[in-house]
């Protein structure tokens, strides 16, 4: 776009927002360069924060108006570079629609706006015994639009499901700025299953303006353990036990020996040196917990654990999840540089592909570092480098994608919350053929005919969607009236 | 039409009162994708049949050149205990795959009635769920992937064989409720449960909707948690409230007691069924769920069980003579059905569903039509006015079957 271009778009969208929210001076727009991926940069023509619905459909009319891209946008915490703008392209940010709008106890639901921020909403209700389930690590900064649009998930996940479990509505406004409401407080709209789809859609189907989440009695009780193993293997043969057994903890959590080290050396916590540790929540009845929790640990016993510790109180319990929720961010104490992945494995396999990741870091002369969701094999192998070494940060590059090829030879998947993003695009082909991305595009096709949303992210090369399809066969019925056509 | 896994037509093959040209009895997938790729050089409409439990859901076919049986896709290609996962060709019925699942102990925690008959591809087609919704969701919550044939005879996948996976778009919730109007589901992948090592199902008698309410909200306090909730209908408005705990036996045992005691405290009799009595509760459940020649799912507000009483359950209970009306109280879903005894009773029907459903839509909700004989089709709408986002909707389907070939006019809105 040119400059002039971009200055009347400034213009029109300050008609729409108000001038104070429109942003296009190089300073203001480099903080929406990039999202947690912070290795990608792109500068948007200009960022605009809308306040209301009708302020967002306004504002992707003017932006299609002007032929530019629309990249939306949370609070930029992907780590799949979701919310990577591309050139030219308007960022709709919507971190100031942040109001709860209605909640509904008795029912079990709520509707925000998606810039309210995920432990908000159980902030909001926690007083009176409920909760929002999902809990990604990042819930204190990361939005309910930016969950949506990545299914994200959380440690409690293995029980409670993902984002799309939580979500009964959506109010979304399409590429061509119109309105449409997907689902709703009543289940069971008649109908596709739209909100399924838009939910991990990763911004490419519309922009979400509302959503109305489901919301949850809080358990009668919650029992964790701590337990330390000699290596990864025993670990992964307790989850598996653990599992077989019957029992569904809340969350399995597993860290391995450097993850263990750096989320000590973060939070000052008196964590052994070992080769793994699982970190595990039972909860619900708790005439329920009591028994699962003392059979895993038994499991646990079983497997090999060398010592089990359980929290002496609430205090000691989050000091414990703190440290694993550390972990991410506490590995930039034990090495400069590092990669976050996030890939899925069958869980009875953790324990060899771990084993595999390490001989394959070592033969790149690289260090892994696993903390991850044990309960659904979902890995976050965190792949460490220096860049001030010359090669190092490509040779983690490569680390990690064929960490992913890994996964999915083990019939697993990309990615398990992260989302695909720019980062993973040209790996959906590695998991998906092409008649399978063929069919997602057709769907994409169908919302988004220009491909106008969120360009650059998820299809390693976008089918292009030509005309709306036909030729139509007239049926009798449509003379009538009672049947369509487009 | 080339021989292959073709047969002629029987009079049963017949859906809402048209013969289909031709039946196709595929015996796998790839026999499956020639007998759609076919049709859609040939330009043929297409029906995809499993046990035909639902096939009266909808508007009936406008036309019906090819039925598609997924009778002999009947392979459970994976089990995977350890990872609780089971892989599943569509015409496999759920009475089949509990069994395999059973010997290594796990379940598929979907329960709709008649499942010597239904069909894996056909409950993801038509959503169909029991009781047990009320802790596990529906194949939409336990469905992780799908290989479809598409309208062009292409077989796609969507999601895979994992529980967690966010990779492209999540074809599977697209398909499941789509009633075979986007592609023919051929495989499925299913997130399983182990199976419980106990049971306990309860009953309370006679609750009025007031009354119901106030004892959920109690059962929420005390945060108890139900695998199956259900209410049904007796004479007078009143509901016969069943409960089922399912897990380990000593918290299932605590939380029957606990439930025993909370419907002490609040002077309601509660009664705790033995086995046999639980066993012939959930059957009668199962066939109140598949009586009447008249029979509508009902969806509002869990609270809303007072108005759906006075403004659903009632006018179509006095119109049909007698209705079984059953209500997921956690869910807000019902379903209702009877059969007219005459013409005169048959209009009353038709004169009851569209203000039944006008109180629904008023407060978000919605009925639709799940059986009906002929005379109240053509009064009533199977799906009710179209949703808000109909063209979207219609725009998927066209951009997946732009011939408009598959199941034509079953869906909602002429879909
Ligand atoms: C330290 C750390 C820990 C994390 N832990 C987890 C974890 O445990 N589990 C997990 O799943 N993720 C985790 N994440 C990733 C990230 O926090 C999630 O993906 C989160 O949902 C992103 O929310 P956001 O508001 O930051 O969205 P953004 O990063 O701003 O955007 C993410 C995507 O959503 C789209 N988008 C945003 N808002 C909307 C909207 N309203 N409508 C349509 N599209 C929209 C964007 O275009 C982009 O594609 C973590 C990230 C960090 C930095």
């Amino acid at each position: 776009m040119s400059i002039a271009a971009v200055g009347g778009l400034a213009g029109r969208m300050a008609e729409i927002v108000g001038e104070r929210h429109v942003l296009a001076d190089p300073a203001e727009l480099s903080t929406y360069e990039c999202d947690g991926l912070t290795g990608y940069r792109v500068r948007p023509a200009l960022v605009v924060l809308p306040g209301s619905t009708e302020e967002v459909a306004a504002v992707v009319k003017a932006a299609r108006a002007a032929g530019a891209p629309i990249v939306p946008r949370g609070a930029g915490t992907g780590l799949s570079g979701g919310a990577l703008p591309v050139e030219g392209a308007v960022v709709v940010a919507l971190s100031r629609m942040k109001r709860i709008l209605e909640i509904d106890l008795e029912n079990g639901w709520m509707r925000v706006e998606p810039g309210v921020i995920n432990l908000d909403v159980s902030k909001a209700i926690g007083a009176r015994g409920f909760y929002y389930a999902p809990d990604p690590s990042s819930q204190s900064v990361c939005t309910i639009g930016g969950n949506v649009a990545e299914n994200s998930g959380g440690a409690h996940c293995l029980k409670y499901g993902f984002t799309v479990h939580h979500v009964r509505g959506a109010r979304v406004v399409l590429a061509d700025g119109s309105v449409v409401d997907l689902g709703g407080p009543v289940l069971d709209a008649p109908g596709y299953d739209l909100l399924g789809v838009v939910v991990g859609s990763e911004g490419l189907l519309g922009i979400v303006t509302e959503v109305v989440l489901r919301i949850l009695r809080k358990p009668e009780a919650t029992r964790t353990f701590f337990a330390t193993f000699p290596s990864t293997d025993e670990a992964g043969a307790a989850v598996s036990a653990i599992i077989a057994s019957g029992i569904v903890p809340a969350a399995i959590e597993m860290m391995d020996r450097l993850a263990i080290a750096a989320a000590k050396a973060a939070t000052g916590l008196d964590w052994p040196d070992v080769g793994a540790a699982l970190l595990m929540d039972a909860d619900g009845p708790a005439s329920e917990v009591e028994l699962t929790s003392e059979n895993a640990i038994e499991l646990a016993r079983k497997a090999g654990a060398i010592e089990i510790r359980r929290p002496r109180d609430e205090a000691e319990r989050q000091l414990m999840w703190k440290g694993r929720k550390s972990a991410f961010a506490a590995v930039g104490r034990i090495s400069p540089n590092y990669f976050v992945q996030d890939g899925v494995i069958p869980r009875s396999e953790i324990a060899r592909v771990l084993r595999e990741i390490g001989e394959m870091a070592a033969r790149a002369g690289l260090r892994v570092a696993n903390v991850f969701h044990a309960g659904d094999g979902n890995l976050h192998p965190l792949v460490l480098y220096d860049a001030a070494l010359p090669g190092q940060e490509k040779a983690a590059e490569e680390l990690g994608g064929d960490i992913l090829r890994l996964c999915v030879r083990y019939g697993g998947s990309i990615t398990g919350e992260h989302g695909v993003g720019s980062d993973k695009a040209p790996y959906m082909a590695v998991m998906f053929s092409e008649d399978d991305l063929d069919t997602m595009g057709l769907v994409r096709c169908a919302f988004d005919p220009e491909l106008a949303l969120n360009p650059g992210k998820v299809f390693p090369t976008p089918r292009l969607c030509g005309d709306k399809p036909g030729p139509f066969r007239p049926h009798p019925e449509e003379a009538a009236g009672r049947i369509w056509r487009e | 039409m080339s021989a292959g896994p073709y047969r002629p037509p029987r009079a049963e093959d017949a859906v809402l009162g048209k013969m289909p040209g031709a039946v196709a009895e595929p015996a796998s997938i790839e026999e499956a994708a020639a007998v759609v790729a076919e049709t859609s050089r040939d330009g043929k409409s297409l029906l995809f049949a499993g046990g035909g439990t639902d096939l009266e859901v909808g508007g009936a076919p406008e036309a019906l050149d090819v039925l598609l049986s997924t009778r002999r896709l009947d392979r459970v290609a994976e089990h995977a205990p350890s990872d609780q996962i089971a892989v599943v060709e569509a015409g496999v019925p759920l009475a089949v795959l509990a069994q395999v699942l059973a010997a290594r102990g796990q379940r598929l925690a979907l329960d709709p009635p008649l499942p010597e008959r239904a069909t894996v591809g056909g409950v993801i087609a038509a959503n169909a769920f029991g009781p047990r919704r009320a802790r596990y969701g529906t194949a939409r919550d336990l469905l992780i992937g799908v290989t479809l044939v598409r309208a062009d005879g292409r077989l796609a996948r969507g999601g895979g064989k994992v529980v967690k996976n966010v990779a492209g778009f999540d074809m599977p919730r697209l398909m499941t409720g789509s009633l075979g109007t986007l592609g023919l589901i051929a495989t499925a992948t299913f997130r399983l449960h182990p199976l419980p090592e106990a049971s306990a199902t309860l009953s309370v008698a006679g609750l009025a909707p007031g009354m119901l309410r106030a004892l959920l909200g109690r059962i929420r306090d005390a945060q108890l948690e139900p695998d199956s909730v259900v209410a049904f209908r007796t004479g007078g408005g009143r509901f016969d409230l069943a409960v089922r705990f399912e897990g380990f036996r000593p918290s299932v045992a605590a939380q029957r007691d606990r439930l025993a005691r909370l419907c002490g405290e609040a002077s309601l009799g509660i009664e705790a069924l033995d086995e046999a009595a639980a066993r012939a509760l959930w059957e009668r459940h199962d066939e109140a769920r598949r009586a009447g020649t008249v029979r509508v799912k009902v969806a509002a507000l869990p609270s809303a069980l007072d108005s759906v009483e006075r403004g659903v359950f009632a006018p179509l209970a006095d119109a049909l003579g007698d209705a079984a009306c059953v209500w997921y109280p956690t869910l807000g879903i019902g379903f209702a059905g009877g059969s007219p005894r005459d013409a005169a009773s048959v209009a009353a029907a038709a004169a009851a569903l569209p203000s039944a459903r006008r109180t629904l839509a008023e407060s978000g909700g919605s009925l639709v039509l799940l059986a009906a004989p002929e005379a109240v089709r053509t009064a009533v709408d199977p799906w009710g006015d179209a949703p808000s986002a109909v063209s979207l909707m219609r725009a998927v389907k066209l951009r997946l079957d732009p011939g408009r070939r598959l199941a034509p006019g079953r869906f909602v809105a002429g879909i």
